[in-house]
């Protein structure tokens, strides 16, 4: 039986995500093997639309970012600077008819941390019904 | 055509002064300026033609003054600064003047985003300000911008709108000052309602001495509905419609709203006449031309002066 | 500092449809600060070119690089060694630095990606206003340091008009009335009365009398 098509998603998140170090990554990599390809980044605001544009142009069917909650970022406004930027990215997907969700953002919940591992399942999850990238053009059957 | 202007005669001879206005027709049959002018014959002194007022395509005021003053009327030529520069402006006011036109009313002019072609650049070579000053020159040193001499002056009666009720409100008589310094002669202001402020600008005027120096108009509007009123109150700027005139006129049936909007302009004139400093009155019906004549009337204006030659 | 924004994907697409190696080309300078054509939005439109190219199936190489400044010859020349490559040159720069690659490669289409705007200043992030016209007779001294021809919309020099409400221009209600402002800012310094006097009719020639200007200083030559 072929193999069930599954997305390709690529992970960027700030290091204050539980259970995100580089050990975790390593098991997830594992776990997921080309599904997920994992970026860490000192903080959210770090993220740039570029990088989430070159993962949709290269390997990506979906490009996530999670951030930390509102008034938690290290660096005080990175999370609100990652959620504008995500914002544009998707605009820019639009406008050449990438459906915008698969660019989107996670804001962590205050009262409820969730590990990476938890937040990764989720948000594939989330892009379950994504189709495979128009961009990415991929050997039949 | 050599005949002064009459409003300038009614002004000069001390009588307080009825103007009215026209607007040209969206297209190029001269008979609607025709008509419009005729139901003011004997009504008023002067009739104001608008410039592509708002910035739409209209018949030129030039053109229509020109008709009307074939008519044996007098025409006051607004001419806005928007869509012409410097050498348009004063080979129009040489126009006018040939034509008998002998009255101009120097304007800025709407911005051309408001109207029909608002991908038309604006020019506003020269400002309402400077343009006043120029037709000065024009008429009393015979020289246009730069010095150069004319080989015959025009005679122009220049007139400038003014805007008691306008931000910043400080600042509207220094402006008012200025546009009489520049050489306007006559002044027609905005719509009034509000008569207590416009009596505070007016005492400001007086005791600037511009009262003496140039003959102020009060401009009035009928209302010819509550809707209207709230309209402007709410929705145009520069405009004081006070709240109790709003109820004045939703406390009528709607067949009486036209009617209580004649009253309420008809004793704003009187009011107006009152005061001292006010001239004459500029009465601006935008397509309610035929209610002039009973505003006029009403307000004990009629009939109006008869002045030697006419 | 010019301004500058992205031109719609679908016109830039539309522009470099016959090119098949195409050269996007970046500004690090007035293009950079207004987030319209530096290197970072240099990569964002390459990458979102190649990606459309890619949907599309289009045989089509997509490369991207950045100079300090499109309008210097001096940094122009710099792409002598890779220009041959491309058949197209897509530039992020405003008018006077896609003139300029222009100028310089006169064989290769250079093609704008940006519509250039207005001379202005970055009032505050991700805020630019336009604040000069590019006269030739600057006159904000008289003016207070406000420009009444860049900033009112009627370019009045004895402004106001009977239009402003609350400090607000009459086309729209969030652009500053420019005379409120210059009444304003000549009230600080106490010039107010300054305005009592009629300001003369503007001087156009030093814009557009001798048509399009040019600086020459031999002291500046080579």
């Amino acid at each position: 039986m072929p193999e069930k098509y599954k997305q390709t998603l690529a992970l960027f998140y700030c290091q204050n995500v539980p259970e995100s170090d580089e050990a975790n990554r390593q098991l997830l990599e594992k776990e997921y093997g080309k599904q997920i390809r994992l970026f860490p980044l000192p903080c959210s605001g770090r993220l740039e639309p570029f990088h989430l544009l070159r993962a949709l142009e290269e390997f990506a069917d979906a490009a996530y970012l999670i951030a930390c909650p509102e008034g938690a970022c290290r660096y005080f406004e990175g999370n609100k600077r990652a959620q504008k930027r995500v914002q544009r990215t998707r605009e820019i997907i639009s406008g050449i008819g990438l459906e915008k969700e698969r660019v989107g953002i996670v804001i962590r919940s205050a009262d409820n941390p969730r590990t990476l591992a938890e937040l990764a399942w989720e948000i594939l999850e989330k892009i379950s019904g994504i189709d495979p990238s128009p961009v990415l053009k991929r050997a039949n059957g | 055509m050599n005949t002064m202007s009459r409003l300038r005669r009614v002004l000069e001879k001390g009588e307080f002064a009825v103007t009215s206005e026209c607007g040209p027709p969206k297209g190029a049959d001269p008979e609607i300026v025709l008509k419009k002018a005729e139901l003011l014959r004997g009504k008023v002194d002067s009739i104001n033609v608008t410039d592509n007022q708002t910035a739409i395509v209209r018949m030129s005021s030039m053109a229509a003054c020109s008709l009307i003053k074939n008519a044996g009327l007098d025409p006051v030529l607004q001419m806005v600064v928007r869509d012409r520069n410097r050498i348009a402006l004063q080979s129009d006011i040489l126009g006018a003047s040939a034509m008998g036109i002998r009255n101009v009313l120097c304007l800025s002019g709407d911005h051309q985003c408001f109207g029909n072609q608002p991908e038309a650049v604006g020019v506003f070579d020269l400002d309402s300000i400077q343009f006043i000053q120029v037709v000065k020159n024009m008429r009393d040193e015979g020289v246009i911008v730069g010095g150069e001499k004319l080989e015959s002056k025009p005679d122009i009666f220049i007139g400038a709108a003014a805007n008691p009720f306008a931000d910043p409100l400080e600042f509207r008589v220094v402006r008012l000052a200025k546009k009489i310094n520049a050489g306007a002669d006559f002044i027609q202001t905005q719509c009034i309602y509000n008569l207590d402020r416009f009596e505070n600008w007016l005492k400001m005027a007086r005791d600037k001495g511009l009262t003496e120096k140039a003959y102020i108009l009060g401009g009035v509007t009928p209302l010819k509905s509550a809707g209207m009123a709230k309209y402007m109150k709410n929705k145009v700027s520069g405009m004081d419609v006070p709240d109790d005139l709003v109820k004045r006129m939703e406390g009528v049936s709607k067949e009486k709203q036209k009617e209580e909007g004649i009253k309420i302009c008809v004793e704003t004139i009187k009011k107006l006449k009152e005061m001292d400093g006010v001239k004459g009155i500029h009465v601006m019906a935008i397509e309610w031309e035929d209610a002039v004549g009973e505003i006029v009337e009403k307000a004990g204006l009629l009939p109006r002066p008869e002045l030697d030659g006419e | 500092m010019i301004t500058a924004e992205q031109k719609p994907i679908s016109e830039i697409r539309g522009m470099i449809k016959p090119y098949r190696r195409i050269l996007v080309l970046g500004c690090a300078s007035c293009v950079a600060e207004c987030a319209a054509g530096g290197q970072k939005e240099t990569a964002m439109l390459a990458s979102t070119l190649r990606m459309k190219a890619k949907m599309e199936n289009e045989d089509v190489a997509i490369e991207e690089y950045t100079l300090d400044r499109q309008c210097v010859n001096d940094f122009v020349v710099r792409l002598d060694d890779i220009i041959d490559k491309y058949d197209a040159v897509l530039s992020l720069a405003c008018g006077a630095g896609v003139q300029a690659v222009a100028e310089m490669y006169q064989e290769i289409p250079i093609i704008p990606a940006l519509n250039t705007e207005f001379l202005g200043e970055t009032r505050a992030q991700g805020l630019w206003v336009e604040n000069c016209l590019g006269c030739g007779d600057c006159i904000l001294y008289y003016f207070g340091g406000v420009c009444p021809l860049a900033r009112c919309s009627k370019q009045l020099f004895n402004g106001p008009c009977g239009g402003s409400v609350n400090g607000k221009c009459e086309i729209n209600r969030e652009v500053p009335c420019a005379w409120q402002t210059i009444i304003d800012r000549l009230a600080k310094f106490g010039a107010l009365d300054r305005l009592e006097t009629i300001y003369p009719p503007k001087n156009w020639a030093k814009k557009q009398g001798g048509g399009p200007r040019k600086i020459v200083r031999e002291d500046q030559e080579k």
